[in-house]
């Protein structure tokens, strides 16, 4: 008795068409194996399987049976093999057709339960580009598999409700989708601008940053706030476009790190890896290479704590992605490539100690360590922030009651409410392009979109002489003088965007 | 070749031979070695974690002093040492840099070019000690006994609690040499040197007017007052009529203490993105400069 049941396996972002054969031979000793390059977690599901049926009331034949994953000469990982095996097995023994164009997704617990299986969205849409019908997924992933629509996704509690659906005898209802099911604290921001007192420089930075998808550095002694302005970015930025947010809950349903019964991910992710991060988990690797920190914050922000204790080799590696917009992993057996366009957020104390700028503390660090420390992040990387500004630690006795006042401080939702308009009109001025913010400008589009006053290329040659600015430094003040107008609606760079541009230039670096 | 002046040589410095068993035997120098160097010398010290302020007050005072002909003598050390060389070589002045190490060693190395352009400009290196000598951690003291022994005076500019330049402040005394001191703010941790010096008798001085009265007493067309002369340019700026009325209003806040951008931005309750705006503007024209996240008025 042979069966066919049609599966698939998750290379990176893509789906491959694996078929699941199950064949229980009416000679031979009894075996169960299964082929085809089976990664550990596969090898390891005989006992599951085997456990799960007999523990849902099912015979388990004691015959000869041979599992083969095809194509055969494939690399397979995942749990979810669990279910197709088994149902595999149960359908022969029990005798019953298997629906048409239906996919069987999952990983088994012993007493027969199906267990939350990481890709669900991805085999979803799988299903659905390769015309299948049905999709049987655990409970806790329907809502993760629902997110693609015109498909039925059954959600299955265990193997017996499974089968009392394919025996006719109690029908499982396809699962509806239920946008915003997850828990409503884990989309609300942390920190709202309005929480952050005095920083006045600092969150105009921010929303610069935000306008224009400009990379940014921060330079503060510790408990200045830098964590906390970070934090408050991902709300600033606008809103994921559906595309986007499917975009974005792909890499995650990849990684595994869409929780139980969650589904698409609408709000855009915040990262904060600690500095003692190895390359592969930054940017992703591995034998079936998993996405990094930097894919987990496509669309949304990476935030890069104490930037210089980094590990010099994990932020060279930050080089191409930082550029490109994606990341390209190659290994011996397979290359995948995982997208990775997020506005890094890198921050760094002053100096050895911290204290440099402190107005209270006495910074202990000589003139020569400080200058060894500056120059830890290499000019490379420095190329690709444009903007960097200082985070004084701020004595709330300083802020007078009608600074601290809740009116005086503007909330993020109006600060968002520009980062959108902004956002709007670089799309409009790009359309043609294959960019979509003034961060991700060359050359030839400074050239092209981004027209000087004349006041404004004074301005500018000036600061080049009186700040020695360089080439690099330059261009990077057109990007951020052109954000600016923006946020103001303007169409030409004036001489006051280009003034302010240049409060945020990259001091105290190599740079210079 | 080794350039050597023994203790025997006529062309040995009177003062440092006046501090008798204490004078070095020989010293090794570089540089056009000329005796009239040594006639009006002034020993400028301070920290190595010099302030802004401390930065600022330096390059003023001894812009001043050393373009009346006055040898600013000092030890070469980044801080307030390199800060009195470089404002020395700027206005023309001679300098002397006396090392604690051997005198083929620059240290710290980083400050080569000023090491040549002090050579450049008649200025002398000078070392007790021979070739290639290393710093060690007494020789630096031991080098401090001959930056007072050549000076008439010492001015100390900003010494912390265990600062070096209490030591030179030390030597000066016990060789009989005047000590002046720069006052400083009490807040400023740089400060407990110069009041121990001023609680055993340092002088106090307001301008350099005090130490140019001291080496050249009969010159007296000298105006002692600090901020005169950042008033004139302010003024002169006046006059060229570019000022706008907030960068009016900066500037007076700035004079009263350096702030940070967003003290600005509160204080005169503009927003930030205007704040930016006219700093950046001032800062290319040069009324304003920033340094250590704040910003000081010229």
């Amino acid at each position: 008795m042979f069966i066919k049941i049609p599966s698939a396996t998750n290379l990176g972002l893509e789906t491959i068409g694996v078929d699941v054969e199950v064949n229980i031979a009416s000679r031979g000793l009894p075996v169960f194996e299964i082929v085809g390059l089976p990664g550990k977690a596969i090898g390891e599901s005989r006992e599951r399987v085997k456990t799960a049926i007999v523990n849902s009331g099912f015979d388990f034949p004691a015959r000869r049976i041979i599992v083969n994953l095809a194509p055969a000469d494939l690399p397979k990982e995942g749990s979810f093999y669990d279910l197709p095996i088994a149902t595999g097995i149960i359908s022969q023994v029990l005798n019953v057709g298997l629906p048409k164009d239906s996919l069987f997704f999952g990983e088994l617990s012993l007493d027969g339960n199906l267990r939350h299986t990481k890709g669900a969205l991805l085999l979803a849409m799988f299903a659905k580009e390769r015309g299948f019908k049905n999709v049987f997924v655990p409970r806790q992933s329907a809502n993760e598999a629902a997110i693609i629509k015109d498909i039925n996704v059954y959600p299955v509690d265990n193997l017996c409700q499974l089968f009392n659906h394919l025996l006719k005898k109690s029908e499982l209802k396809p699962f509806k989708y239920q946008p915003n099911f997850q828990d409503k604290k884990t989309t609300e921001p942390e920190f709202d601008m309005k929480e952050i007192l005095g920083q006045e420089q600092a969150k105009r930075a921010i929303e610069i940053a935000a306008s224009g998808g400009h990379n940014i550095f921060m330079v503060g002694s510790p408990g200045s706030g830098k964590t906390m302005l970070a934090r408050a970015l991902p709300d600033i930025l606008p809103p994921l476009s559906e595309k986007e947010a499917l975009e974005v809950t792909k890499i995650y349903s990849a990684a595994g790190q869409i929780p139980a019964e969650g589904s698409l991910l609408d709000f855009c992710p915040f990262r904060a890896p600690h500095h003692s991060i190895s390359q592969v988990g930054l940017i992703g690797g591995g034998v079936i290479p998993k996405p990094g920190e930097i894919s987990l914050a496509h669309r949304g922000v990476l935030f890069l704590d104490e930037f210089s204790e980094f590990p010099r080799s994990v932020l060279e590696a930050l080089r191409q992605p930082l550029e490109e917009g994606y990341l390209t992993i190659s290994r011996s057996r397979n290359r995948i490539t995982y997208p990775a366009r997020f506005i890094l957020v890198a921050s760094s104390n002053p100096c050895p100690c911290g204290y440099l700028y402190h107005p209270k503390k006495r910074c202990v660090c000589t003139e020569r360590e400080i200058k060894k420390y500056q120059k830890k992040i290499s000019g490379p990387i420095l190329d690709r922030i444009d903007l960097q500004v200082e985070v004084p630690v701020v004595d709330v006795k300083d802020l007078s009651q009608h600074q601290k006042a809740e009116d005086f401080l503007e909330p993020s939702e109006k600060i968002k409410q520009r980062v959108i308009k902004a956002r709007e009109i670089q799309r409009e001025r790009f359309k043609k392009e294959k960019i979509f913010t003034n961060a991700e400008m060359k050359n030839n589009h400074i050239k092209k979109y981004c027209a000087l006053s004349l006041e404004a290329r004074r301005i500018l040659n000036q600061a080049v002489s009186s700040f020695d600015l360089s080439a690099r430094a330059y261009f990077k003040m057109i990007k951020i003088s052109r954000t600016i107008a923006d946020l103001e609606g303007e169409g030409e760079i004036k001489a006051e965007h280009m003034a302010e541009a240049l409060q945020y230039r990259l001091k105290n670096t190599q740079e210079g | 070749m080794p350039n050597v002046i023994k203790i025997e040589s006529s062309n040995y410095p009177r003062l440092l031979k006046a501090i008798n068993k204490d004078a070095p035997k020989q010293l090794y120098y570089k540089g056009n070695y000329n005796e009239s160097i040594f006639e009006n010398c002034l020993a400028v010290v301070g920290s190595r974690k010099m302030t802004s302020y401390g930065r600022q007050i330096t390059e003023k005072l001894v812009s001043e002093i050393a373009s009346r002909g006055i040898t600013i003598v000092s030890g070469f050390m980044y801080g307030v040492d390199a800060t009195a060389h470089k404002a020395t070589l700027e206005v023309g002045g001679k300098t002397i840099a006396v090392m604690p190490c051997g005198i083929e060693i620059i240290h710290p190395a980083y400050q080569k070019d000023l090491y040549q352009q002090i050579l450049e400009n008649d200025g002398l290196i000078i070392s007790e000690y021979e070739g290639d000598f290393l710093p060690t951690l007494w020789s630096y003291p031991q080098r401090n006994r001959i930056v007072a022994g050549l000076s008439k005076a010492v001015l100390v500019v900003e010494a912390g609690e265990k600062s070096g330049s209490l030591i030179t402040a030390n030597f000066a005394k016990k060789y009989k040499r005047k000590v002046f001191v720069v006052p400083v703010p009490l807040t400023s941790s740089l400060s407990t040197g110069i009041c121990q010096l001023i609680k055993q008798g340092a002088e106090v001085i307001t301008g350099a007017g005090d130490i140019i009265r001291f080496y050249k007493p009969k010159e007296i067309d000298f105006d002692n007052n600090l901020r005169k002369d950042s008033k004139s340019d302010y003024h002169n700026h006046k006059n060229n009529s570019d000022l706008s009325e907030m960068e009016k209003i900066i500037i007076e806040e700035l004079k009263k203490e350096p702030m940070k951008v967003d003290d600005i931005c509160r204080t005169l309750k503009i927003p930030i993105s205007r704040v930016g705006i006219t700093l950046s503007l001032m800062q290319i024209k040069g009324l304003v400069f920033e340094e250590k996240g704040k910003f000081y008025a010229k």
